[in-house]
């Protein structure tokens, strides 16, 4: 069975908030939106987003990485936020594994919200119903648009290029094979809602210093003094220790 | 979790509605068998009608926790999976077969469909109560919930409520009943004590997921949220993390088990010792269960930590329970705000 889903590379994702920006733009004015914004211009402007990016700081100073993680519906292959809605608003469709709500039957108990893990799904005060990610269905199904912009607003619009969207069950997909080769992962894999949506994980760059010589490192490259400079700043900057001050 | 007061009332108006219910047709159903002497009509005409009113009144807050309120018929369309449209149907049923009890009891038409029907509403009333509370205690992503302590409190709280009120009931009648409910009351109470001890107790021996677990990373490192996104609150925030809940929260606790439990319990204990049970000590001891179960209600929403709060830093902190078995423990503080 099909499951549409979105790949991310926390690897390239740099935090730019360019994916959500964007997934709120589109959802505002296409076929699910508004998108509600309470108090915009006062002081404490808030609203409903589909998509949120969290930062989050690994290991013990000095040695810390930054990663990011953009979150969405995960559109959960064992949904547990679809059973509990006692209306049958929010629902799985078969064809494709996505998750929706279908807000002419959603009467806006919230329990459904209770029942993501993830935080995925968000109340809109203004409409009174559910609302949460729609893997862009009125992208992706839209014939109307060029086939190369049959794609999420959020994968389109991302300048690092960490998003892909396709069908994970298949074998043939980018995204399909991207988690294969990348050991793609899902969040929280004791709950038992095996999401969609995968992550791929952070690894360490490294240069591939045969490669670097091979065409850079050579004398008659006209480059090749600015980047012996630099390769000489970095390597002093790596060896930077942190004194204790006072 | 964030309490809302819609479902408070509702829980203690279903509450009371309910329980009075089991106890009046419970009497009546023990002269089936000859069993006691059964109930003069206009107690249970009178119980009846204040159940009903109450269940009427529940079922009007509850409506205020909704978004759209002229669509909640449409929540009896997910019977066979979801708790909370179980809840609307037995709800609505149970006040439906009630009135329809009342009805066939004032007219006295005919004791078979009289009795069939007073049945049918214990029984829906029960299942309203249990689906209720099931809401609740299948919700595996708040921990603190996530247990049949949930139900059984919750059931007990209907029978509480109801057996305080119906001791009530019967000493204004003057039926010969006081003495029973005075112990089922006490009864009640002190059990449901024991289970709001052990709701509480359990807490500190809940196996917390951590962040790590949530971000799929191995158990061992120290993670810390930087930036969660957005600038103010926002729904995931607001709906699962009620600051000024959290920070209540040491006061509320103590006057839920003072209200609820300790002072009920020393009100019975004292009438009965002094054999002074009479309508002021026990509308006090009604009135102290109401206002403690609200209480109670409003703290067990704000106890309930969900664990997408891990993302957020808002989840309680601790140190990371080892699983694997062979890592270092670590103290860990995931914390955002200070
Ligand atoms: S991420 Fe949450 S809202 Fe989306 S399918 Fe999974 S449980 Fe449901
Ligand atoms: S809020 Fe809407 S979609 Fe969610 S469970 Fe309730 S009726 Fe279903
Ligand atoms: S798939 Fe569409 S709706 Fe979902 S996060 Fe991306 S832009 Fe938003």
């Amino acid at each position: 069975m099909a499951q549409y889903a979105l790949v991310i590379d926390l690897n390239t994702c740099v935090g730019c908030h360019a994916c959500a920006t964007n997934c709120k733009e589109w959802n505002t004015q296409a076929a699910f939106g508004p998108l509600s914004d309470y108090d915009p211009y006062g002081r404490h402007p808030s609203g409903v987003w589909y998509n949120r990016i969290m930062s989050y700081e690994i290991g013990e100073f000095p040695n810390t990485q930054v990663f990011h993680l953009p979150k969405s519906c995960l559109h959960c292959q064992d949904a547990p936020c679809v059973p509990v809605c006692p209306t049958g608003a929010s629902y799985k469709r078969e064809q494709d594994g996505i998750v929706l709500v279908n807000y002419d039957d959603c009467i806006g108990c919230k329990l459904c919200s209770w029942s993501c893990p993830y935080g995925c799904r968000e109340y809109d005060e203004a409409d009174k119903v559910m609302k949460k990610c729609t893997l862009c269905i009125d992208r992706v199904y839209d014939e109307t648009l060029p086939p190369e912009h049959r794609k999420p607003a959020c994968v389109l619009t991302c300048p690092a290029r960490a998003r892909f969207f396709g069908d994970i069950e298949d074998p043939e997909s980018e995204v399909f094979k991207a988690i294969e080769e990348r050991n793609g992962f899902v969040l929280f894999p004791d709950m038992g809602t095996n999401p969609g949506n995968h992550y791929l994980a952070r690894t360490e760059t490294k240069i591939n210093l045969e490669e670097f010589e091979k065409h850079i490192l050579k004398p008659d490259n006209p480059l090749f003094l600015e980047v012996m400079k630099r390769h000489h700043v970095s390597n002093k900057s790596a060896e930077t220790t942190v004194e204790e001050v006072g | 979790m964030h309490p809302p007061i819609s479902l408070i009332v509702f829980f203690l108006t279903a509450g009371t509605s309910i329980g009075l219910f089991i106890f009046t047709y419970f009497i009546e159903f023990l002269t089936l068998f000859g069993k006691g002497s059964g109930l003069p009509k206009e107690v249970v005409l009178v119980s009846g009608i204040i159940s009903l009113v109450l269940i009427g009144i529940g079922a009007f807050a509850a409506s205020f926790h909704l978004g759209h309120k002229l669509r909640a018929w449409k929540a009896i369309k997910r019977f066979r999976t979801s708790w909370l449209s179980r809840e609307a149907v037995f709800s609505g049923a149970y006040g439906f077969t009630l009135l329809i009890y009342l009805f066939l009891m004032y007219y006295e038409i005919n004791p078979f469909f009289e009795h069939f029907f007073g049945i049918l509403t214990f029984i829906i009333g029960i299942l309203s109560g249990f689906s209720t509370a099931m809401i609740y205690a299948t919700n595996k992503f708040v921990l603190e919930w996530n247990t049949s302590l949930t139900v059984l409190y919750y059931l007990d709280m209907y029978l509480m409520l109801g057996s305080a009120l119906f001791t009530i009931m019967s000493l204004y009648y003057g039926l010969p009943y006081t003495g029973t409910f005075v112990f089922l009351t006490f009864l009640f109470v002190a059990l449901g004590f024991g289970f709001r001890l052990a709701f509480n107790i359990r807490q500190f021996y809940l196996k917390r997921p951590t962040l790590n677990e949530a971000l799929n990373l191995p158990h061992n490192r120290t993670i810390r949220v930087l930036d969660t996104g957005s600038t103010t609150e926002n729904y995931c925030t607001t709906e699962f993390y009620y600051r000024k809940g959290k920070e209540l929260l040491s006061t509320t606790l103590p006057i839920s088990y003072l209200l609820t439990f300790i002072v009920p319990l020393i009100l019975i204990l004292y009438a009965w010792i002094t054999g002074t049970v009479n309508l002021y000590i026990f509308w006090t001891v009604y009135l102290s269960l109401l206002v403690g179960s609200a209480v109670e209600r409003w703290t067990f929403f704000v106890e309930g930590n969900h664990v997408q709060n891990l993302f957020y830093g808002l989840y309680p902190e601790e140190g990371y329970k080892l699983r694997k078995g062979f890592m270092e423990r670590k103290e860990t503080r995931i914390s955002l705000y200070n």
